[in-house]
């Protein structure tokens, strides 16, 4: 009977004082065997107002532009010294502009008049720029007005070449809003996306100018591939215009 | 040539055409593309000066608007035969004055002038040797730099742009058309009074 009576109290009475501490104890056994699973997600819940907003955001991207923009810099004036070793010609730092007086980009032909002539030093041949790239070329020129064939008049044919993959082309206007850029290789291996410019040795046009981005390729066209190309420049948009000597 | 002796004032409206052509105004456009205004001036000049005006009217304006175009096409037989048709049509017929008509009128002009144009391009390219392989087979890079309208170019973007000016010609046509008509006939009519 004495034996009986102590024993009661001695089995139940500690468990059922600490079942806070054992819920404790399991909590952090779970916490230990996820590896902080939930203490990390509570942390997040709780740290979320605190966390880099879009002030931070831009302050990164802004950073990234400086660096893009010293990169190009050096990159530039590092493309000037080795075009300078190996004999090719200059880009030319100076480009006047011209304002566009009289435009026809979408009959039988795709020009545009620009009110600067050979007395202020346009000469044919001369390259023409709008805000994304080039446009076309000078084909005629009177004294006080200069007239531009647009790269998607059919009459246009300017040497291109798409850097990736380091092949040629010819791109040429086809009446419509995109010309279309033929290759000199059976097998070009371009892809949409591909950056089109004017080609680093060329004479006839200023080198490395960005022309549009190949929208499409048909590699089975006869007589050679072929490749839409959406122009850099708002052809139909554009108000002032640089000139690029060759 | 009664209106072209006469009234000098009257022929320099000729001068019209190449700086509205120059100008491209934007707001008459369909699907991007302007109307013919050679057409539009030429269609109520001939039918009220008659054929021999018409014809030399024509060569003028196919003459000042080769001049602003760049390739080697030419719009002045066109331009030269509507004027003597249409100069036929304004001695011969009854007057053509219906909207109706003048905008019939005009819109087959248009499509005259713009067929001529693509039988031009056709004929150029036409002249081209070969298929557009080189001798070895390969691609012939001085085919491929012939520059102009082509045969595809002009199925596609170039019907586009004949039915474009066609149509947008013809819808313009009974408005300018009529108050050309009615002035130069005004005009004609005293300038045979006096």
């Amino acid at each position: 009977m004495p034996a009986r009576r102590w024993l009661r109290p001695i089995t139940l009475l500690p468990l059922l004082q600490a079942w806070p501490w054992l819920l404790l104890a399991l909590a952090l056994l779970a916490v230990r065997f996820s590896k902080g699973a939930g203490l990390a997600d509570a942390y997040a819940l709780l740290s979320r107002p605190f966390w880099p907003g879009t002030a931070q955001a831009e302050w990164l991207r802004s950073a990234r532009r400086f660096e893009d923009q010293a990169r190009l810099s050096t990159l530039e004036a590092e493309n000037a010294r080795l075009r300078g070793l190996i004999g090719l010609q200059q880009a030319s730092p100076k480009r006047p502009t011209a304002a566009v007086i009289a435009r026809d980009p979408a009959g039988w032909w795709q020009t545009l008049l620009l009110g600067r002539g050979s007395l202020q030093g346009v000469r044919e041949g001369n390259a023409v720029l709008a805000p994304g790239g080039l446009i076309g070329l000078v084909t005629s020129v009177t004294p006080s007005t200069a007239r531009v064939t647009l790269l998607t008049d059919p009459a246009s044919r300017v040497g291109v070449w798409v850097g990736r993959t380091r092949h040629h082309g010819l791109l040429t206007g086809l009446g419509t809003p995109r010309p279309v850029l033929r290759f000199l290789e059976k097998d070009p291996g371009v892809l949409a996306g591909d950056l089109v410019t004017t080609s680093p040795a060329s004479t006839l046009v200023p080198p490395d100018l960005p022309v549009g981005v190949i929208q499409s390729v048909d590699i089975s066209a006869d007589p050679a591939p072929e490749a839409v190309v959406q122009l850099a420049a708002p052809v139909g948009a554009v108000d002032w215009v640089q000139l690029l000597a060759p | 040539m009664a209106l072209l002796s006469r009234q000098p004032w009257l022929t320099a409206s000729i001068l019209l055409v190449p700086l509205l052509t120059l100008a491209a105004p934007g707001w008459p456009r369909l699907a991007e593309v302007g109307p013919a205004w050679s057409v539009l001036w030429l269609l109520p000049w001939a039918l009220v000066d008659g054929p021999l005006s018409g014809v030399v009217a024509g060569a003028v304006l196919g003459l000042l608007l080769d001049a602003l175009h760049p390739s080697g096409v030419s719009e002045l037989p066109a331009l030269v035969l509507l004027g003597w048709w249409w100069g036929r049509m304004g001695r011969l017929g009854t007057p053509v004055e219906r909207s109706f008509n003048l905008g019939l009128l005009a819109m087959l002009g248009s499509l005259l002038l713009d067929l001529t144009l693509m039988l031009q391009w056709i004929l150029r390219s036409s002249l081209a040797v070969g298929s557009g392989h080189g001798p070895s087979g390969g691609i012939d890079p001085a085919l491929l730099a012939q520059p102009g309208w082509h045969l595809a170019d002009l199925a596609g973007a170039g019907l586009h742009v004949l039915l474009a000016r066609m149509l947008l010609t013809g819808l313009l046509a009974p408005v300018l058309c009529s108050l050309q008509l009615l002035l130069w006939r005004q005009q004609a009519g005293g300038g045979s009074r006096r």
